[in-house]
């Protein structure tokens, strides 16, 4: 069993698994930069080691400081949390060269996973649905109208060397497909020189579909059901929720089945994320695997019960997992909304400072995973998320209704949030009525209507 | 609020703080993975740093590289076949505990001596090769190292071979006394007979390059190159502190110093070593140079009588020459030549930044081209003197034409300068017998010359680069024996009169033609900028291609002959 773990992170995440760690008689040790001397997680661990200036590229990146510290605290693990180092397969592997225990999958699995073509190869010889997609390019309108009606349509004409937008055509039926085609070629001949094309199922307003995965060291993988996140802006999340309202017990089944296949194929161990897109008509096809422990896994932790971060701990310290899937049963219905240090009627531009004051909700079935404490202050130098808040009831209607009287009494002085822009999303008649796409967050905030319309 | 100690410490379940279980090794760093970046004294992980050639990923400092990996760095695989491996030398100065100290690091180190020899390729392109070896006794030259050098350039003049050498060393061997010394001597003789056989010689200096060697076989390459932030320089900074007494400023000696101070052709970064190598190495290889280029009609070359009656104003044209968007030296450099390497430094005293030379290709074949450049914004018009040279642009013009002749190549000068720097650190280092041994060299150049006057040709300081088998000229630049306004002070104490003067001076393409000063006229569009310079350099691009044609295949006694008539009926 781990003795002492050291956590390359900051900010709630850090908090969190401090927290884990307690629990399970762990010592921990925090890390933190310069801008983070007075952060919650450097004073709640049992040691802190300071690693570096503010910019993360010389503090919470810089590999070499943190195994350095790893190794000076006597720490025989490290729990890298998200972003920063933990899908950073030369960190892991350094990790293994130094018989530090990473916590989370190996070094190879990670890069493997990490190379988006790899990534999708793998899936698709172990019958995980992928985006269907031509995988000779096509020069002439002929040959591009065969790919395009063996794939279905809507499609989407790519130009190989394309970007920004260019050399890109959505045709969403046999008749316009030549125009499409033309126009598409044509953009990329003058804009990249070249005319080679790639055509793909065009994906319509999907749901973003998360299936949670824990896998040992023995070959044993479950999945601990969805997470829909679809509610983003710039692809970044804002309010996650479990279990989706958009999945049938017979598509959950099947999906959670493919994301088992899609884990066991890549070889996974310790907690990752197996991420889908799924249109209208119950396709889905398989996106990326994350490597590592999501931002939203409380949702998750709230209708299993199980705790995640200690689900971790225990399958690399080499234990087995303790559930099958069949003692996986989700229950009710729970939403984590992400309250950013930023002002949503300013281009949610970023807004560090300092916390003057601040209030935050209680009660039955609210959680709040943060790091902030009345009178800390928000550095610029990082991610603006400054908490979780996480809500669980017996059904979807009753979570809203919660999440909005939680929301309603979030106070946080000094600097702006996005709470209030949470809180008109919790009454948007779209989202109460679990009828969103990835697009919906673009849709209110710029046309105000839908695109099936 | 604070929160300095005041959450409770996390209760160890086992009892046991920081319980490792036996025969489970606790987290260490092994052997090998993490190194000391000894400039910024980072830790950095020597994977990164094998992979990135040996630089420091942190701080961009140079790691000092063994010799071997350093071949390994550049050669094509497989290619590199040692010589000399076993060659040793002896113990002259009977130096106790000499022999002892050489078989220890021998053994240490698995080197038999402080440099390693050989031939290898690089992209395909053979040369010979010596790279030092500061684990040896800081590379520090003795016999061993005096003799390897030798042999190896010698062996490299008789099969025609070019030599690169990385220098790296402490300086003289003190054990083995006066026989150290003798092999500088010793090292330059070879180099000049190789050099003699008309074969090049790169140098490559790197961290540090000092003493003896700095003195013989390390700046005595036709093209000197260093890594960047390299020690180089014949007295040690320390020596030197303590013989004048005072503290040397910061970036001394280093590589960026030398290449200001014209010692050095460029500082070349590690990852781009190769690709130079072989450029240059590509460069001197021998080809059939200018032999047959079709000959193609005259286009845009526009005729004398066309010129005179233009319309435009003589002194229009002045101004026209001199605009601040007309295409400038490296404009044209860049249109009509590939792979410009360019070299800097007059090897005396300066790089000077109003002069731009090196080596290039013309359509495949190796010219020398040399500039003077006007820059293309005020920031750049001051860092280049606003075109005017300084007595080292001229001499940096000379070497690299010197060079030029060695190696058989063309020289085709850019001229565009209102005048050679009046100043007094210019008289100081002599304008006046850099231009005229500028006059004296090139009229004996056994190579063809060209000069294009593409702006202003100010005077002396334009005819320093224009003593030459044709001189063409741009439509509306100009050539004069002075500028309008000087001559307009001079002969009527008023230079305000600029613009009569300009009309009396003959200083237009058109009357210069007429004069027989120049061979030919090419006319530019109506508004000429870097923007509309193409159909110029198309007709350009074709009549060098001629001048080519018809000048490299005369002999050389031809060609100076026939220079020395052109100038000799003026």
């Amino acid at each position: 069993m781990i003795k002492k773990i050291l956590v390359a992170n900051r900010g709630e995440i850090a908090v969190r698994i401090i927290r884990a760690c307690r629990e399970m008689g762990i010592e921990t040790v925090a890390v933190y930069s310069e801008a983070d001397k007075e952060a919650l997680h450097a004073k709640l661990a049992d040691e802190a080691v300071c690693i570096g200036p503010a910019a993360s590229a010389e503090s919470y990146l810089s590999m070499d400081r943190i195994i350095s510290a790893t190794i000076v605290s006597g720490a025989d693990a490290i729990h890298p949390g998200f972003g920063f180092l933990s899908e950073n397969s030369k960190f892991a592997a350094l990790c293994e060269q130094c018989s530090i225990t990473f916590i989370g999958p190996s070094a190879k699995v990670i890069e493997r996973l990490g190379n988006k073509q790899e990534a999708r190869n793998t899936m698709e010889a172990a019958g995980v649905p992928v985006i269907p997609g031509s995988r000779e390019p096509a020069y002439t309108v002929h040959a591009g109208e065969k790919t395009a009606s063996e794939i279905g349509y809507p499609v989407i004409i790519k130009a190989a060397l394309g970007g920004g937008g260019k050399g890109m055509r959505t045709v969403y039926s046999p008749e316009d497909f030549e125009a499409g085609f033309h126009t598409a070629q044509k953009e990329a001949q003058t804009a990249f020189g070249d005319n080679t094309m790639y055509i793909e199922h065009f994906v319509q307003c999907p749901r973003h579909i998360e299936f949670q995965i824990l896998a040992d060291n023995f070959g044993n993988v479950i999945h601990l059901g969805e997470r829909d996140c679809s509610i983003q802006r710039n692809h970044q999340k804002m309010i996650e929720e479990s279990p989706s309202p958009a999945l049938s017990e017979k598509l959950r089944k099947k999906m959670g089945e493919a994301a088992v296949k899609a884990a066991k194929a890549a070889n996974y161990t310790n907690a990752g994320t197996i991420e889908f897109l799924l249109e209208k008509d119950e396709n889905f096809y398989f996106m990326e695997m994350n490597t590592r422990i999501q931002v939203e896994h409380p949702v998750t932790e709230w209708v299993t019960g199980v705790d995640l971060i200690k689900a971790q701990i225990r399958i690399a310290s080499g234990e087995r997992l303790s559930y099958k899937q069949k003692d996986i049963q989700i229950n009710g219905h729970s939403i984590e909304c992400r309250i950013n240090a930023e002002n949503p009627e300013k281009a949610f531009r970023p807004s560090p400072g300092t916390v003057k004051d601040m209030h935050l909700p209680g009660g039955k079935g609210i959680r709040i995973d943060s790091a902030i404490y009345s009178g800390c202050t928000i550095p610029p130098y990082y991610d603006s998320m400054i908490a979780k808040l996480s809500v669980w009831a017996k059904n979807r209607g009753e979570a809203i209704r919660k999440m909005r009287s939680a929301l309603g009494e979030v106070i946080i002085e000094g600097i702006d949030t996005n709470v209030d822009y949470q809180y008109s999303i919790l009454n948007h008649p779209d989202y109460v009525a679990g009828d969103v796409d990835v697009e919906f967050i673009e849709r209110i905030g710029v046309l105000g209507q839908r695109c099936d319309q | 609020m604070k929160l300095d100690n005041m959450f409770k410490k996390t209760k160890v379940s086992s009892g046991e703080k920081g319980y490792i279980s036996r025969g489970r090794t606790g987290p260490a760093v092994p052997e090998g993975l993490l190194r000391k970046c000894n400039k910024c004294g980072s830790a950095i992980i020597a994977e990164d740093v094998r992979r990135d050639f040996y630089i420091c990923p942190k701080c961009g400092g140079y790691f000092r590289v063994h010799a071997y990996r350093r071949i390994e760095m550049l050669a094509d695989e497989g290619t590199f076949e040692e010589w000399d491996k076993e060659f040793q030398g002896g113990n002259p100065l009977a130096y106790k505990g000499y022999e002892e100290k050489l078989v220890g690091l021998k053994e240490k180190t698995g080197l038999t001596e402080a440099v390693v020899t050989g031939k290898m390729r690089i992209n395909g392109s053979e040369a010979a090769v010596g790279v030092c070896d500061g684990r040896f006794l800081m590379a520090s030259r003795g016999e061993a190292v005096g003799e390897k050098i030798t042999r190896t350039v010698e062996r490299a003049a008789k099969e025609g071979l070019p030599v690169i050498l990385f220098a790296c060393s402490g300086g003289a061997r003190m054990q083995e006394g006066i026989i150290s010394l003798m092999q500088m001597a010793k090292t330059a003789a070879a180099l000049k007979r190789h050099s003699e056989a008309g074969l090049l010689y790169i140098s490559v200096l790197t961290d540090p390059t000092t003493g003896g060697v700095t003195a013989s076989f390390a700046m005595l390459g036709d093209i000197i190159l260093a890594e960047p932030g390299a020690l180089i320089g014949f007295a040690g900074p320390r020596v030197i502190e303590q013989t004048i007494r005072q503290k040397l400023p910061k970036g001394f000696q280093r590589s960026e110093f030398l290449l200001e101070h014209g010692f050095i052709d460029g500082i070349i970064t590690r990852p781009e070593m190769k690709e130079t190598l072989s450029r240059i190495l590509k460069l001197h290889e021998k080809n059939t140079v200018c032999s047959a280029w079709e000959k193609g009609s005259i286009g845009n070359v526009s005729s004398t009588a066309d010129l005179l009656s233009g319309g435009i104003d003589a002194w229009e044209r002045v101004q026209i020459s001199r605009r601040a968007d007309r295409p400038v030296g490296s404009d044209y450099i860049e249109a009509l030549f590939t792979d410009f390497t360019e070299c800097c430094g007059d090897r005396l005293f300066a790089d000077d930044r109003a002069v731009v030379g090196g080596i290039a290709r013309f359509h495949g074949i190796p010219v020398t081209v040399i500039a003077q450049a006007k820059g293309r914004d005020t920031k750049e018009n001051i860092m280049r003197n606003f075109g005017m040279p300084s007595p080292e642009g001229y001499r940096k013009a000379l070497r690299l034409m010197r060079q030029a002749e060695k190696f058989g190549r063309p020289v085709i000068c850019f001229v565009d300068t209102p005048g050679a720097f009046c100043g007094l650190e210019a008289e100081e280092r002599g304008q006046g017998e850099a231009i005229a041994k500028n006059l004296y060299e090139m009229s004996e150049l056994r190579v063809p010359i060209l000069s294009m006057i593409i702006g202003e040709g100010g005077s002396g300081g334009a005819l320093a680069l224009a003593v030459s088998d044709e001189v063409w000229m741009l439509e509306n630049s100009i050539y004069s024996i002075l500028s309008p306004e000087g001559f307009a002070s001079i002969l009527w104490k008023d230079s305000k009169k600029a613009k009569e003067a300009a009309r009396v001076m003959k200083l237009t393409a058109g009357h210069l033609q007429e004069m027989g000063i120049v061979e030919k006229v090419f006319s530019e569009p109506q508004s000429y900028t870097r923007e509309t310079m193409k159909p110029v350099m198309i007709s350009l691009e074709r009549e060098i291609g001629n001048f080519l044609g018809k000048y490299g295949t005369m002999t050389q006694d031809e060609l100076i002959e026939h220079r020395y008539m052109r100038f000799r009926k003026m």
